[in-house]
């Protein structure tokens, strides 16, 4: 196939899109503020407190000594529960550690065990590893506080150890919640307002002039592909880079597996934006399709808030939504978000969108 | 004059193309020579453009057959559209790329292009090559427009209105342009609604309307074959009454234009002495008497009894 003119066009349609203030804004500016901007109110950057969850499996006196003396760390609000009431509330974002104290405290620390020769007694802390502030101090705290304990007790072996477990928690105020989520929300944008830039060549006649020479539609589409992979490979740079160097959110999960999922996003909206482009006849209709569109998706595929908090009636509306699979498997892969499907589920329904998107325009688009 | 000679670069034969029930294009056959400068003459709504994009490869046919530089525009379009350049009525631009990255990116969808400079210079947009396309004023959007479809250096151009909107001075130096063009052996088929173009510029003209192709030839033939009369014009005056002027000797015809009265007349000296005299007669002063040849406006006006322009 004739393939002539698909880079220079592509550079001049990324031209065209960086000297376009409207697109610049929506697919790069409104995105990094709502990340800065939900961050900043919700996953505040240096908590002065945080709230930890207190499980006592001992029940001795020697737990609730221990119990005092993490009463005692002014950074640490203790609150006591069951084990599973414990790690349901982290999970919801209402407590940001959970400490364990496991049956056999009393009994290890009064010697028995410890001369029993098992090594030293370990409590279980629960953290969210895609929060890096909250975890860490928990965990340097915890580590002080035994460090305390052990050098007071002055035995060696030491009589307390600290063992870590992850756990992923779905708090609203977490920016670990909203990078991914923001992410998969540009790239919708990115990919639903292409239709906007393609109505209008269609309607200056850009399109039908471009026909007039020996370049092929298939080039075209192409480089319209690429141009908007280019972009949405920015704008990924761009909002991650963000939450890492604002909140901490890093990527935990593999950086391949999110690079795949951002060009399947960006490509299942693009497909969408081609739907649009197919019914919108000038750029004002696509104007208006665009945000019929958009602010549903954004609002209804658990962006701003998990998709749990919805009420019933309108939670089967998410699930059709395709936003709501690719923030879904962006949150998983990105920052070990829990899940709301597993993420072959969530490739599967953006693959489908993608094809049937693909076929209806395909099938619809005009070019004149 | 243009080299034109005798081969056909351009042949139509019975096109045919509707929309619905509208026949935009109802049967026309003409052909276009080598080097030749042709137009397609009509009102808005005549077929001229579903003509020329027939022929662009741009619209497809529903009816009989064409032929561009020995090419089916309809299945050898990609051949073609090599050698072709092309215009279109809107000057369908990249609103935010430069004039200078418009040209380069246009060249780079042919095998060979004409270097960015070269038609920068040619079509004076040399101070404006850093300007964005959507900055530029509309004479300089259709300089552009035509420059591009230079750009692959082609062997004919189709121009749709190419100088609809320019003022009288630009239209001059794009007429200019294209004289050069067809100085080289090149083929333009263009349109237009300007009778003043199509006189000045095309080696011989199609007149179309409602589809059809009603005459064809140099602009002299068809002004021959319609008149043999002359006409005198003069600003009309309420005591020169039609039923007056139309026994004047030699006048076949009495019509009027704007402020002017139109005698057609096929003894012009018998005519004008006759006008002087009433004119004294009634003591009349500036009639501003003219004679002129008809023009194709007034072949039009008598193919169709309306004027071009409407």
């Amino acid at each position: 196939m004739n393939m002539r003119g698909l880079w220079p066009l592509t550079l001049a349609n990324i031209k065209s899109f960086y000297r376009d203030r409207a697109s610049l804004f929506w697919t790069i500016a409104f995105p990094v503020l709502f990340v800065v901007l939900f961050g900043s109110i919700f996953g505040s950057n240096s908590p002065s407190t945080f709230n930890i969850g207190w499980v006592d499996q001992d029940g001795t006196p020697a737990a609730t000594s221990l119990r005092d003396g993490f009463a005692t760390v002014p950074l640490l609000a203790l609150k006591n529960e069951t084990q599973d009431q414990a790690l349901a509330d982290m999970r919801n974002g209402k407590l940001d550690a959970v400490i364990v104290v496991p049956q056999g405290l009393g009994a290890a620390l009064t010697g028995g065990a410890s001369a029993a020769g098992n090594g030293p007694f370990q409590l279980i802390v629960y953290t969210d590893p895609s929060r890096q502030t909250a975890s860490s101090t928990v965990q340097q705290v915890v580590q002080q506080v035994i460090g305390g304990i052990n050098q007071q007790l002055s035995g060696t072996p030491p009589a307390l150890a600290m063992a870590t477990r992850p756990l992923q928690s779905v708090d609203l105020s977490n920016a670990a919640y909203f990078v991914p989520s923001i992410l998969a929300m540009a790239l919708m944008q990115l990919g639903i307002f292409a239709s906007i830039p393609l109505v209008g060549q269609r309607e200056k006649l850009i399109l039908k002039r471009l026909n007039a020479t020996p370049l092929s539609r298939a080039t075209l589409v192409l480089s319209n592909v690429f141009t908007r992979l280019i972009i949405a490979l920015a704008q990924t740079v761009i909002i991650v880079a963000i939450g890492a160097l604002m909140f901490g959110v890093t990527i935990v999960g593999s950086i391949a597996v999110t690079a795949g999922l951002v060009v399947l996003g960006a490509m299942t909206f693009l497909a969408i934006g081609y739907v649009i482009a197919s019914y919108a006849r000038t750029e004002d209709t696509a104007n208006a399709l665009t945000s019929i569109v958009q602010f549903p998706l954004m609002f209804l595929s658990g962006i701003f808030f998990p998709i749990e908090f919805m009420p019933d009636w309108l939670r089967p509306v998410a699930a059709f939504m395709p936003l709501t699979y690719l923030g879904d498997a962006l949150r998983q892969t990105m920052v070990g978000g829990a899940a709301y499907a597993p993420i072959g589920i969530d490739v599967l329904v953006l693959g489908g969108w993608l094809i049937a998107s693909f076929l209806i325009s395909a099938r619809f688009f005009r070019w004149q | 004059m243009a080299p034109v000679s005798d081969a056909a670069v351009i042949s139509v034969n019975d096109l045919r193309k509707s929309y619905g029930s509208v026949h935009a294009v109802d049967g026309i056959s003409f052909e276009v020579r080598r080097g030749e400068v042709f137009g397609l003459l009509g009102p808005n709504g005549a077929g001229k453009t579903t003509t020329i994009e027939i022929l662009e490869g741009l619209n497809k046919p529903d009816g009989g057959s064409a032929s561009v530089l020995g090419m089916d525009p309809t299945h050898e379009g990609n051949r073609l559209k090599e050698l072709i350049g092309v215009q279109l009525q809107t000057a369908a631009l990249y609103p935010n790329l430069t004039v200078t990255e418009l040209i380069g990116l246009f060249g780079r969808f042919y095998r060979h292009a004409r270097p960015t400079s070269e038609l920068l210079n040619e079509f004076a947009l040399d101070e404006r090559e850093v300007a964005l396309s959507k900055e530029l004023s509309g004479g300089q959007r259709q300089r552009l427009s035509v420059a591009l479809a230079l750009v692959n250096d082609p062997e004919m151009i189709f121009l749709d209105e190419p100088t609809t909107g320019l003022d009288p001075q630009a239209r001059r130096s794009l007429w200019e342009q294209i004289r050069t063009f067809a100085a080289q052996g090149r083929t333009t088929l263009l349109t237009t609604h300007y009778m003043e173009e199509a006189e000045q510029l095309c080696d011989r003209v199609a007149i179309m309307d409602h589809g059809h192709i009603l005459e064809m030839g140099t602009v002299n033939e068809l002004v021959a074959r319609h008149f043999k009369e002359r006409t005198v014009r003069f600003i009309s005056h309420a005591d020169l009454t039609d039923e007056r002027l139309a026994t004047i000797r030699g006048v076949s015809k009495v019509a009027h234009e704007d402020e002017e009265t139109v005698l057609y007349t096929t003894e012009v000296p018998a005519t004008i002495g006759a006008l002087l005299e009433l004119g004294e007669q009634l003591q009349l002063t500036g009639l501003d008497l003219a004679v002129r040849r008809p023009t194709l406006e007034d072949v039009f006006l008598s193919l169709t009894g309306r004027a071009l322009r409407d």
